[in-house]
């Protein structure tokens, strides 16, 4: 075992570091949440894959290894993200926050709409009778079984309206942001669970 | 009472499953294991011996794989061009937008591409194509080829979307000169019928010089080169215009 160890060159070393690195990469990718992330890691998944190649003495697939998997492949998933483009929103309060005298007039409206236009999305208003019924613990569940994007709630005690999202949705930020200078209006957002919990 | 007997039925379907998902995995690593011994029983030199002292000769490639892919091989890699027409194909038909639609403008949010990657942009793209250029025309001098060097070619084509949003494509057309590219690696591929009695190698005769022979290998480099970045170009074409 020694004489094995002692035989071995740089190459050798460096190609097992890549491949326990290949290894960490991979089970990063499973359990990571943020999609930008993931898709960093994937194309970094590539050019890990793509040295080993090299070291493997087999230059030709390194290159097809490179230009598909760290470029082409991480800007069409960074293309399909940003092709996301309708925004669905639960109405569970099912007040005049939103549609006032059966028309889509209320202050909670017009607040989505405006942040709707501003990311070129789709506002999609739903009062699902299935889904806006379960119970309110329930709502982190909803957001992460269903398409559901936006939870809109009723405090019963303080009258305020609550925005209920995911946390590692980029365009919650902005909703707190613009949400700001509203008084009766709160965004909450849930944090993705871990594996397993 | 009802709902808890069946929750707890349906607990053990799912360890169960688990069990025979995770004996089913070590069966699978047991077979990869025997065979990676095999394998290197099987492991020999005779075919790399062969290339290292009759591909030169006999293709006019200084590398191997692509004496292989162009020559020894050619059938094979006229199928594999094909996959990608076939892909292609199977992109623009799952896309649910008729070609007609999907000539409209395309749209890239500029807010939502950050300006340092829009100037970074412009600086790589030419260094880019030029570097896809340089590997597609020396697929058989260096590493690379046809394949590879097309699909450098297409990112940077892809990249000038992130540059110009407002940049217009005619998919159809795009569609029509790939499949005629493919038609004629197809016939550039079978002209070797009539010189050399046998489809599918190189049209120029066997003792030929290596300098001769390399003009097919460049021929044949460049268009599939072309193939492969016009397919890919397609691909993120449908990609761009889904969605919106």
């Amino acid at each position: 075992m020694v004489d094995y160890l002692t035989e071995l060159t740089f190459i050798d070393y460096t190609g097992y570091v890549l491949q326990i690195l290949l290894i960490f990469i991979a089970l990063a990718i499973v359990l990571h949440k943020k999609t930008g992330t993931i898709v960093i890691l994937i194309a970094s998944f590539s050019l890990v894959t793509a040295s080993l190649y090299v070291l493997n003495n087999a230059p030709d697939v390194a290159i097809a290894e490179v230009a598909i998997g760290s470029a082409i492949i991480p800007l069409i998933y960074v293309i399909s993200v940003s092709r996301q483009r309708e925004f669905i929103v639960l109405d569970k309060a099912m007040d005049d926050f939103i549609i006032t005298d059966e028309q889509f007039t209320g202050i909670g409206y017009i607040l989505l709409k405006r942040f709707a236009d501003f990311y070129h999305l789709e506002l999609n208003i739903t009062n699902d009778p299935m889904l806006g019924r379960q119970d309110e613990a329930r709502d982190q569940r909803l957001i992460e079984d269903t398409n559901v994007d936006l939870i809109v709630t009723k405090d019963k005690e303080t009258g305020d309206y609550i925005l209920k999202g995911k946390a590692s949705s980029l365009l919650m930020n902005k909703l707190e942001q613009m949400t700001k200078d509203y008084e009766h209006v709160r965004v909450v957002q849930f944090k993705d669970r871990g594996l397993g919990e | 009472m009802n709902t808890s007997a069946s929750s707890s039925s349906r607990t053990v379907v799912s360890v169960s499953r688990r069990i025979l998902l995770v004996a089913m995995l070590l069966v699978l690593f047991g077979v990869f294991t025997v065979s990676m011994l095999e394998l290197e029983e099987l492991y020999n030199d005779y075919g790399r011996q062969y290339f290292f002292e009759n591909a030169f000769d006999e293709t006019g490639s200084r590398n191997f794989v692509t004496s292989i892919l162009l020559d020894y091989r050619l059938f094979d890699s006229l199928f594999e061009a094909g996959i990608l027409l076939i892909a292609v194909s199977g992109v623009i038909w799952i896309s649910k937008h008729d070609v007609e639609e999907k000539n409209a403008r395309f749209m890239i949010d500029k807010y939502k591409t950050p300006d340092l990657f829009v100037t970074f942009s412009r600086l790589v793209y030419p260094l880019m194509l030029t570097f896809g250029f340089y590997i597609v025309i020396n697929g058989h001098l260096s590493p690379g080829g046809g394949f590879q060097g097309g699909a450098i070619v297409a990112t940077a084509i892809l990249i000038l979307y992130y540059i110009n949003p407002d940049k217009e494509t005619n998919i159809g057309f795009i569609v029509t000169v790939e499949k005629v590219v493919y038609l004629l690696i197809i016939v550039a591929a079978s002209v070797s019928i009539v010189t050399r009695g046998t489809f599918f190698t190189n049209f120029f005769p066997v003792d030929a010089p290596a300098d001769l022979k390399a003009i097919y290998l460049v021929l044949l480099n460049v268009l599939i080169g072309f193939k492969v970045s016009l397919g890919l170009w397609t691909i993120f074409t449908a990609f761009l215009k889904e969605g919106r």
